[in-house]
């Protein structure tokens, strides 16, 4: 519990915190995107920039303008057009001129991409193949041209392939400029307000989740890693990973390969188990009646085996619930510590005005609040269990994710 | 079921699906999640009197499940378990739902005191009392609820009462500090008079009462609704700036204009969006100015917002209820106040006083008097009703 002189100073830090740079002519942005439309991540990420969003109790206008849209795709209900006239930018035809509004040489302090929703292809992993890796290399371009370069965001995973992921990482590293990456779950309101100790010892972690793969399980295993990326000494990289379906997962369970405790625990943090009738609302335990594998169409079990020997697994379970909730066992803890990672409604999903809160302190302070390595693991992670279902469900030895990091020292989701 | 475990008996209106009786009791019985895990209440309701035993009533099915429960056909019956004495160790009350009917001004009658004569009426009989837990307000009249709680202190049992609110998870998950100075409050939420206003008022009433000298009890309240309320709400009678604090803490909002997703509404997107505004205003005896304002339309949360002595900022939070209205499919708020419950029946102490409740009954009654008699301000001598808070925290936040 806070104390009174805690409690007087947290409202004033937080309002400090956002009147930096007060002085300064507000910095300048070019927003990438697949398409700007009611609802996609692009429009509801973007807009924040321009009407501002509520953080900390109040409605925060970022001193930061929006000059240039860039957008691949035009479909129905396109707002690019609508935006640009209302806000005073242009949509450039391409991305090198969004970034260099119309010029030669680059004119924006930051740049927003959004490649998420749109009409691309799919590849035989099911992986939906946005041209996140494409948008960047064009930046990146640009910044290489004009000797110069400025922060990226980057949203949800890098790519669909690690090997692109990584030398998107690399380019940023070269030229020298903040990359930052992800998902909201990271960063979105616990409950309760869980942050596991930095340098404790997770014996195992399990994330449970729903939706279809890849959107959905990004997002998971990205909530997974933020929690587990805490222990020992840091991040140490994947050694392997597996990804099993149907009733293999419930055997696996049986066989110990992932914690029923760890279930019942993770599942008692959910506000959305579906019972065993739809016509009662009561309160179960699915795991111990043994309902759960009844509710669940078509489970999959995604296993990671760390380079330190942790094993943490999430699991899909499309019909049982609808929320993302995660447990660990923590050495020398008495009980096992879970959190709900709360994904708030539609069509506010006010989660994602907690992911501008970061992107917008990175393109202020030119330094990111979480390190890219998380991203970029989890990218990688992701592609390498999709390898792995559609290569018979065998494990994967994975040496290229040896991807070392320190998580951040400071907690970073939102708790104000 | 173990001979240690206390045992309850359930007196409620009805029973259906995600009703407040379903919800709680459900959660005695299936167990529910708590601190990380499917708890199990440590006592069992043995005792059950359904009211009504309407369309889609549940409550014939729990004793097939849980053999050592049985329904009876009157309420003191299922409290001396069909004997002669008072046989269980506590009482839960849920008197909201059904089909009861409505006054002149709208309340929905309960039967809460009845079902509270007819229950000290077997503690008489047996010439013992145990702990009992009332849902939501008192009763819909003040003086009945006033009555209940001297009867509760005359014959010396545990009494408490209220809504989840109070208990439920705060986003974020801050307390008001004990002592704290404040100088105004005010509460964003929806619903409808005689109902939800309840849980805005003991949202305010739960933050407010830890304020330096605790309660004093409250002056007078006028209801502002309609013209009325955009009259007011032009003239400032309440903080602006308190008011957008706490529709920052929703995640409700409908947005005010197409194709945006979460902007801030104007005054002209509120008058548009908001079609039947309300307002309880009130003062309390410490001079204290707190405000309960339904924006049917706007919002589906209830939000907290008051100015502190010396912070700059306002100090917010949402009550966060993960409402089964599409949403979620369980209404876990009632887990921290079936919590709550549980203490009081093991330790014969309640762990919030009930005076709390029978303040924000008063406020309630005298909302719906207000809004009754064309919106004057109504005096409120009766709610003079002092008491201390708790020192330690109530809420959800493991």
């Amino acid at each position: 519990m806070l104390t009174r002189r805690e409690f007087l100073q947290t409202g004033a830090a937080a309002a400090g915190l956002l009147l930096s740079g007060a002085d300064a002519p507000p910095k300048r942005l070019a927003i990438i995107a697949t398409i700007y439309r009611y609802l996609s991540h692009a429009q509801h990420i973007g807009d924040r920039f321009l009407i501002g969003y509520p953080y900390a109790g109040a409605w925060h206008k970022p001193d930061i303008k929006v000059v240039s849209l860039y957008v691949d795709q035009k479909p129905d209900g396109d707002l690019s057009g609508e935006r640009a006239r209302e806000f005073g930018f242009q949509v450039y035809p391409t991305i090198a001129d969004a970034l260099c509004c119309g010029g030669k040489e680059l004119a924006v302090d930051a740049v927003l991409i959004v490649a998420e929703h749109g009409d691309y292809p799919r590849n035989e992993k099911g992986q939906i193949l946005y041209p996140r890796y494409e948008f960047f290399q064009q930046c990146a371009e640009v910044f290489r041209r004009s000797g110069r370069s400025v922060p990226v965001y980057n949203d949800k995973h890098l790519s669909y392939s690690f090997t692109k992921a990584k030398s998107m990482v690399e380019t940023s590293r070269r030229l020298r400029f903040p990359m930052l990456g992800g998902s909201s779950l990271p960063v979105t309101f616990r409950l309760p307000e869980l942050e596991l100790p930095l340098g404790c010892e997770i014996e195992e972690a399990l994330m449970i989740g729903e939706g279809g793969s890849d959107p959905m399980d990004f997002h998971a295993l990205e909530g997974l890693q933020c929690m587990v990326e805490r222990r020992g000494h840091g991040e140490t990289g994947v050694k392997a990973v597996q990804l099993i379906e149907d009733d293999a997962v419930w055997k696996a369970g049986e066989e110990g390969r992932w914690s029923k405790d760890l279930l019942i625990s993770a599942l008692s943090r959910s506000d959305t188990p579906l019972g065993t009738d739809e016509a009662e609302g009561k309160p179960e335990d699915l795991v111990s009646s043994g309902q759960l594998p009844k509710l669940v169409a078509n489970p999959a079990a995604y296993f990671i085996e760390y380079r330190d020997g942790l094993k943490a697994t999430l699991l899909m379970l499309n019909g049982a619930l609808k929320d993302f909730n995660f447990a660990a066992r923590l050495k020398g803890a008495p009980a096992i510590q879970a959190t709900q990672f709360l994904l708030t409604p539609n069509p506010n999903v006010t989660y994602s005005a907690c992911l501008v809160h970061g992107i917008e302190q990175m393109f202020q302070t030119s330094v990111a609040p979480y390190p890219i390595e998380r991203t970029l693991l989890v990218s990688g992670i992701l592609e390498s269990c999709l390898t792995s279902k559609v290569q018979n469900h065998q494990r994967l030895e994975t040496p290229y994710l040896s991807v070392a990091y320190q998580p951040p020292a400071h907690t970073t989701f939102c708790r104000t | 079921m173990s001979i240690d475990r206390p045992k309850l008996a359930a007196v409620v209106t009805t029973y259906f699906k995600y009703s407040h009786a379903e919800n709680i009791i459900d959660r005695f019985l299936y167990g529910y999640g708590w601190k990380g895990t499917h708890y199990r209440p440590p006592m069992d309701v043995v005792a059950l009197y359904v009211d009504q035993v309407g369309k889609g009533d549940l409550s014939h099915s729990r004793p097939e499940q849980f053999p050592f429960l049985r329904i009876y056909p009157t309420i003191a019956e299922a409290l001396t378990l069909g004997g002669s004495k008072l046989a269980v160790d506590g009482v839960v009350v849920v008197g909201e739902h059904g089909n009861y009917p409505r006054n002149e001004k709208g309340q929905t009658q309960y039967p809460r005191w009845e079902f509270f004569q007819q229950i000290i009426s077997v503690f008489k009989d047996s010439q013992r009392s145990v702990p009992m837990f009332n849902d939501k307000h008192l009763s819909w009249n003040w003086d009945w609820a006033k009555r209940m709680v001297d009867i509760s202190r005359e014959m010396g049992f545990a009494y408490m009462a209220g809504s989840s609110l109070p208990v439920t998870w705060r986003i974020p998950s801050v307390e008001m500090p004990l002592g704290t100075r404040l100088h105004e409050a005010l509460c964003v939420g929806y619903g409808g008079v005689d109902s939800y206003d309840f849980h805005g008022l003991e949202t305010i009433q739960c933050m407010v009462e830890r304020r330096a000298g605790g309660e004093t009890g409250v002056k007078w309240l006028q209801a502002y609704r309609g013209e009325k309320f955009w009259d007011a709400l032009r003239e400032g009678l309440w903080s602006r700036r308190l008011m957008e604090a706490a529709l920052c803490r929703s995640h409700t909002l409908t947005p005010a204009r197409e194709g945006f997703n979460d902007i801030l509404p104007t005054d002209d997107d509120l008058r548009r969006l908001v079609n039947d505004p309300i307002a309880y205003h009130y003062e309390h005896n410490d001079g204290l100015v707190c405000t309960m304002i339904l924006l049917n339309g706007l919002v589906k949360d209830f939000n907290f917002a008051a100015d502190v002595e010396g912070r700059r900022e306002p100090f917010s939070t949402q009550m966060y209820l993960p409402m089964p209205d599409g949403r979620t499919t369980l209404a876990d708020f009632f887990n921290p106040l079936v919590n709550n419950m549980e203490k009081m029946f093991l330790t014969g102490k309640p762990t919030y006083p009930v005076e709390r409740t029978l303040l924000t009954t008063g406020l309630v009654a005298a909302g719906v008097e207000s809004l009754y008699r064309q919106q004057e301000r109504c005096e409120t001598p009766h709610l003079a009703i002092t008491y201390q808070p708790t020192r330690e925290s109530t809420f959800m936040r493991a």
